[in-house]
């Protein structure tokens, strides 16, 4: 059953690492402003510290040996019109037969790496808590997935993807979990793999396309005279302040991933600084370390199709129009709000768009909920899914106890 | 004329040693199948262009031949509240006494050179065309101007900046000529510093608000009854396509310089995709040689404050508030338009806003029209401010013959 499936450990060549090291060496920073806090962009010193720190300090075979510690493969999976794609993933079972089969999956600038600190806590056994077996891919061009270089690979496409990946690896039912890309990718999975295959999803990305009245002409008109709660106020203004100041990224990975690849593929620095400017605007306070957010870069820096790839999936995405969408999904759905998730759509959105079954709302936490916040997010599986739940016992056999 | 020193590009050996190494390690990422533009930046140009540079690419043998076209400058100017910029420029006069004094404003991702065509036009002395003394500067942060490190150097202080410089060379009357930023800030100058010192000024982009019931309904109703012409449906396209794929560039620039400025500083290929996007796309098939679009670049990298500097333009003057509405003038001109330029308001947009004088119409040419169609330019000038031309003798004294 589970065929070409191979045992995967990272091993980056001796010579990346050297030609790193020389580009490091020869680093040309900018100059800055007086005192722009991060108004312009990530700041010139903490680039400085990170890139001596990459330099000269930061063991990448050590950080190399820890993600090996992790459980990960590679295997074959056609996708109709583009062959066979080579992918990485984690799949790690729990001791518990009839634990529920989940698929986490990441998105940009995240990778396989966020799903490290859920693992022990998801696979866990206990009588008060569902388990899940997990299984994590690197999306296509991410980490150490192949990259698609025909044009036009869109939602449908990762959604065969994962869904065969699952299948292959025995199961035939399961449930998603995703965030930024990463929700697009799982629901749009749940909308053409589901019910069949996907009982239910998850996601810590709360985004549906605003109601318009012709679609859905009472819930705009209730919409409308609905007054905001106070999150949803904040929420509508830290969404505005993100697209008037914090979407160039997205606009150019959306129009030009060629042009702006170049820098990402050739500039050690300059993807860190890329990359890291999210890291601290989307995350709540995370303390970062140095050596943690060097290990995020590293695995792009080093990754099997080089930095450049993980950025087309804006384009082919801008291209097909599905962005900001939220596929027509008829399995039960569930959401989890963490305050400094990047956008965060009116409740009345997203509810128009799939049947909330579950939903919590938290204190603390922003955009990687399973990097910054992994027992709240564990948590809220757990509850969906749990005994109790609102989607218990949705994958036939698999109650999670 | 206190403080001014001749002077002459002498790029560092070690900075020439360090581009070669850096070349020389230049990581290229893939490309997807039959991409062309559609990505961005093709990967057979930059390899191609990255190859030549680190190759057979003369940059000594450039550096003589602007150095001995072009007599430059520079000199200190105070700008109030930023203290003293130490301003590049290129000054050159005709041998005609009463010619008229001219300041050429360069925008992004041009440069002072832009003006080396049109130079020997313009200042030589041609019975039946007036001639012209021309002043082209580097902007600050740009070519071997300074950078500006305090923050919110804006429209009214280029004009100050500039407004002096022309002073400070005995020319307390002048015209302007811009395009791009060149564009932006002659209006400044013109808004700010004219009548009494920009008599005239002429520009080859072709934007201006819209006309809106509320600011003039008469125009209005006359706009909305009026058809567009063949040249503005052909124009609406173009900048429809501009900015469809074409803004990323914007975004990012006018939101968070000092991000992608890091790859920019560091990577000489990054930056060389980065820029070339816009030569290409932004040209009138312009047969741009290898050497000539190398030295563009070059320009930028070895520029005295770096190619990071020359982003926070978009920065400093979209946070202004006013690049959507430039403050008017009531001096007098002229426009050029070329159709491969990126915007085009409705002519009578343009002409509602401005006291449009002279307007010319080209069959060909594109953004640099004194780098692409210099006889097309310096012909469109010598009319608007020749003897029977509309804006003759403006500078009192100097006619031009």
């Amino acid at each position: 059953m589970i065929s070409d499936e191979e045992p995967f450990q990272i091993s980056v060549p001796d010579d990346a690492i050297a030609l790193l090291k020389r580009k490091l060496e020869d680093t040309r920073f900018p100059d800055e402003v007086e005192d722009p806090g991060w108004d312009y962009g990530a700041p010139l010193a903490d680039i400085k510290r990170l890139t001596e720190r990459w330099r000269n300090g930061y063991d990448w075979r050590a950080q190399e040996r820890e993600l090996n510690a992790l459980p990960m493969f590679t295997r074959n999976i056609e996708v109709e019109g583009y062959g066979s794609l080579n992918v990485q993933y984690v799949h790690k079972r729990s001791t518990v037969e009839g634990a529920i089969p989940l698929l986490f999956v990441h998105g940009w600038p995240g990778s396989f790496i966020e799903v490290t600190k859920l693992l022990p806590l998801l696979t866990a056994s206990s009588p008060d808590h569902p388990s899940f077996h997990v299984v994590a891919p690197s999306l296509p061009g991410y980490a150490w997935s192949e990259g698609v270089l025909k044009k036009g690979f869109q939602g449908k496409h990762y959604a065969e993807l994962f869904n065969k990946l699952m299948v292959s690896l025995g199961y035939t039912e399961y449930v998603t979990q995703g965030g930024d890309r990463g929700r697009l990718l799982t629901l749009t999975t749940a909308s053409i793999y589901g019910p069949k295959h996907v009982k239910a999803s998850h996601t810590n990305a709360p985004v549906a396309e605003p109601l318009t009245f012709r679609r859905n002409p009472f819930r705009f008109i209730k919409y409308m005279v609905t007054p905001y709660s106070a999150q949803e106020v904040q929420a509508a203004a830290d969404a505005e302040r993100f697209l008037r100041v914090g979407a160039g990224y997205s606009l150019e990975h959306s129009t030009k991933p060629q042009t702006i690849g170049y820098s990402l593929e050739d500039s050690p620095v300059g993807l860190l600084a890329w990359i890291y400017e999210k890291l601290v605007a989307w995350t709540d306070a995370y303390p970062w370390t140095d050596d943690e957010v060097l290990t995020w870069i590293s695995i792009y820096w080093f990754s099997r199709a080089g930095p450049t790839a993980s950025v087309r999936i804006y384009y082919e995405l801008a291209k097909s129009n599905e962005s900001l969408r939220f596929p027509e999904i008829s399995v039960p759905f569930g959401i989890s709000i963490f305050p400094k998730e990047v956008v965060r759509s009116p409740r009345a959105f997203l509810s128009a768009k799939a049947s909330i079954v579950f939903e919590s709302e938290h204190e603390a936490g922003g955009h990687f909920a399973a990097w910054e916040q992994p027992e709240a997010l564990a948590s809220d599986l757990r509850a969906m899914f749990g005994k109790y739940g609102p989607a218990a016992n949705v994958v036939s056999g698999c109650s999670g106890y | 004329m206190a403080n001014e020193k001749p002077f002459r590009i002498a790029v560092p050996d070690d900075a020439l040693a360090l581009l070669q190494r850096k070349l020389a390690d230049t990581r290229f990422p893939d490309e997807v199948e039959d991409a062309n533009w559609a990505y961005g930046t093709p990967l057979a140009d930059i390899k191609r262009l990255t190859e030549r540079w680190r190759g057979d690419y003369d940059w000594r043998a450039h550096e003589r031949r602007l150095n001995e076209q072009l007599p430059m400058f520079t000199r200190d100017i105070e700008v109030d509240g930023f203290g003293t910029v130490n301003v590049h420029y290129v000054h050159k006069r005709s041998s005609v006494a009463g010619a008229i004094p001219l300041i050429y404003v360069h925008g992004w991702p041009g440069n002072f050179a832009e003006v080396s065509k049109i130079l020997p036009l313009l200042t030589a002395e041609e019975p039946g065309h007036p001639s012209f003394h021309v002043v082209a500067p580097s902007l600050p942060g740009y070519g071997w101007s300074e950078g500006i490190l305090k923050p919110g150097f804006q429209g009214k202080n280029y004009a100050e900046l500039f407004n002096k410089l022309m002073i400070s060379l005995g020319y307390s009357e002048y015209v302007t000529q811009g395009g791009d930023w060149g564009f932006v800030l002659t209006r400044y100058m013109a808004a700010r510093h004219g009548p009494k010192h920009v008599k005239a000024s002429h520009t080859n982009a072709t934007v201006a608000p819209p006309i809106t019931f509320r600011n003039s309904p008469l125009q209005y109703f006359k706009y909305l009854l009026t058809p567009y012409t063949e040249i503005e449906r052909k124009a609406i396209e173009r900048e429809n396509y501009v900015k469809m794929t074409g803004m990323g560039y914007f975004a990012q620039q006018s939101t968070r310089p000092q991000t992608i400025g890091y790859a920019l500083a560091d990577s000489p290929v990054g930056w060389l995709a980065w820029i070339y996007e816009k030569l290409v796309s932004w040209t009138d098939e312009y047969p741009w040689t290898d050497d000539e679009v190398i030295t563009w670049i070059s320009i930028y990298w070895f520029s005295r404050a770096g190619p990071a500097a020359s982003l926070r333009i978009y920065y400093e003057i979209a946070n202004s508030g006013e690049l959507f509405s430039l403050p008017r003038t009531s001096v007098p001109v002229g426009i050029s338009c070329f159709p491969k330029e990126l915007f085009r308001s409705p002519r009578a947009f343009v002409h509602a806003e401005s006291n449009i004088v002279f307007e010319s119409e080209h069959a060909a040419g594109g953004h640099f029209p004194a780098y692409e169609k210099p006889e097309a330019l310096v012909d469109d000038l010598r009319r608007m401010f020749g003897r029977d031309g509309p804006a003759a003798g403006v500078v009192s004294g100097r006619i031009g013959y």
